[in-house]
């Protein structure tokens, strides 16, 4: 992917030099023709376009704010309410991810969301211990966790 | 014996985006400058020529999964169809049109229909160049 990026960052100097106009537009007009090259020949590649890669990104970013916006009024459900009737716990949660910086992102993710807090991390980096305010159903957290977070993380670096 | 061919290809991996965009470039140049359709498709088909001389018949195919029979059908449908334009503002044939527009990136431009001839001419040029090349290389 980042050799991607900087062949399309070199081609769109190259359309200035070709040009010999070096304002920000025609870098512009330089990089967007060597997006379209880039995008014609994206099999030459052994990673994907990196444009999807770019959409992952900020898929995950939407898929994060709404996680943290829906929870946060979750929360604020449970506190305002009179009666106390949560269940707190903790519950494992195996992950498919391998690389560091994907668990921590995930982690990261987990604790940021209300509700949710990782409190530790395996030896061998395969399970999450996850605190949950409400564990009464931890099957559909993990489920949550898995089909929301992991898999946008995946999307990124697969 | 295969040699290894290393060297030549990784310097194909980056060349051939450099030639294509020079190809671009004399694309579009080809209003004010010397350039234009047949030389950019030229040099358009002359790095997929490099790409094949780099890399196997096979291997180009995988990369451009392209039937360059069609893009000659589509080069010729884009000149007709920039030509048959004309009919429909009481013009003759082959009548072009031009105007300047501002773009919020580019500045002042002038879109002219005649690049849209070109682009014809472009897709002709790439397509027949690599028919013939590529017929004759199949052929035992």
């Amino acid at each position: 992917m980042a050799f991607q990026i900087l062949l399309n960052f070199i081609l769109a100097f190259v359309w200035m030099f070709l040009k010999t106009s070096y304002s920000p537009a025609s870098f512009f007009v330089g990089y967007f023709f060597g997006l379209l090259i880039i995008y014609i020949f994206r099999r030459f590649f052994n990673s994907r376009f990196y444009l999807l890669r770019v959409s992952a990104v900020l898929n995950l970013i939407y898929i994060f704010t709404l996680e943290l916006i829906l929870s946060n009024i979750a929360v604020l459900k449970a506190v305002l309410r009179p009666k106390l009737n949560i269940k707190p716990g903790i519950f494992a949660f195996p992950t498919e991810l391998k690389e560091d910086w994907e668990i921590t992102m995930l982690a990261n993710l987990i604790t940021l969301t209300p509700g949710t807090l990782v409190v530790d991390v395996s030896p061998d980096n395969r399970i999450l211990y996850v605190h949950a305010m409400d564990i009464s159903d931890a099957d559909e957290a993990i489920q949550s966790i898995k089909n929301t977070f992991e898999k946008a993380i995946m999307e990124v670096s697969r | 014996m295969k040699t290894n061919d290393i060297i030549l290809q990784t310097v194909t991996k980056f060349t051939l985006f450099v030639i294509i965009l020079f190809s671009i470039h004399l694309f579009f140049a080809g209003h004010y400058y010397p350039g234009g359709g047949f030389i950019g498709g030229l040099m358009t088909s002359g790095a997929i020529v490099l790409l094949l001389l780099a890399f196997d018949i096979k291997t180009v195919k995988m990369i451009l999964p392209v039937d360059y029979l069609k893009v000659v059908a589509v080069g010729l449908l884009f000149a007709i169809g920039t030509g048959a334009g004309a009919l429909f503002f009481d013009k003759p044939f082959l009548t072009h049109a031009y105007t300047y527009a501002y773009l919020p990136l580019l500045g002042k431009t002038s879109l002219h229909t005649a690049v849209l001839f070109d682009t014809g001419v472009f897709l002709v040029v790439i397509g027949v160049t690599m028919t013939i090349i590529q017929t004759i290389g199949e052929s035992e």
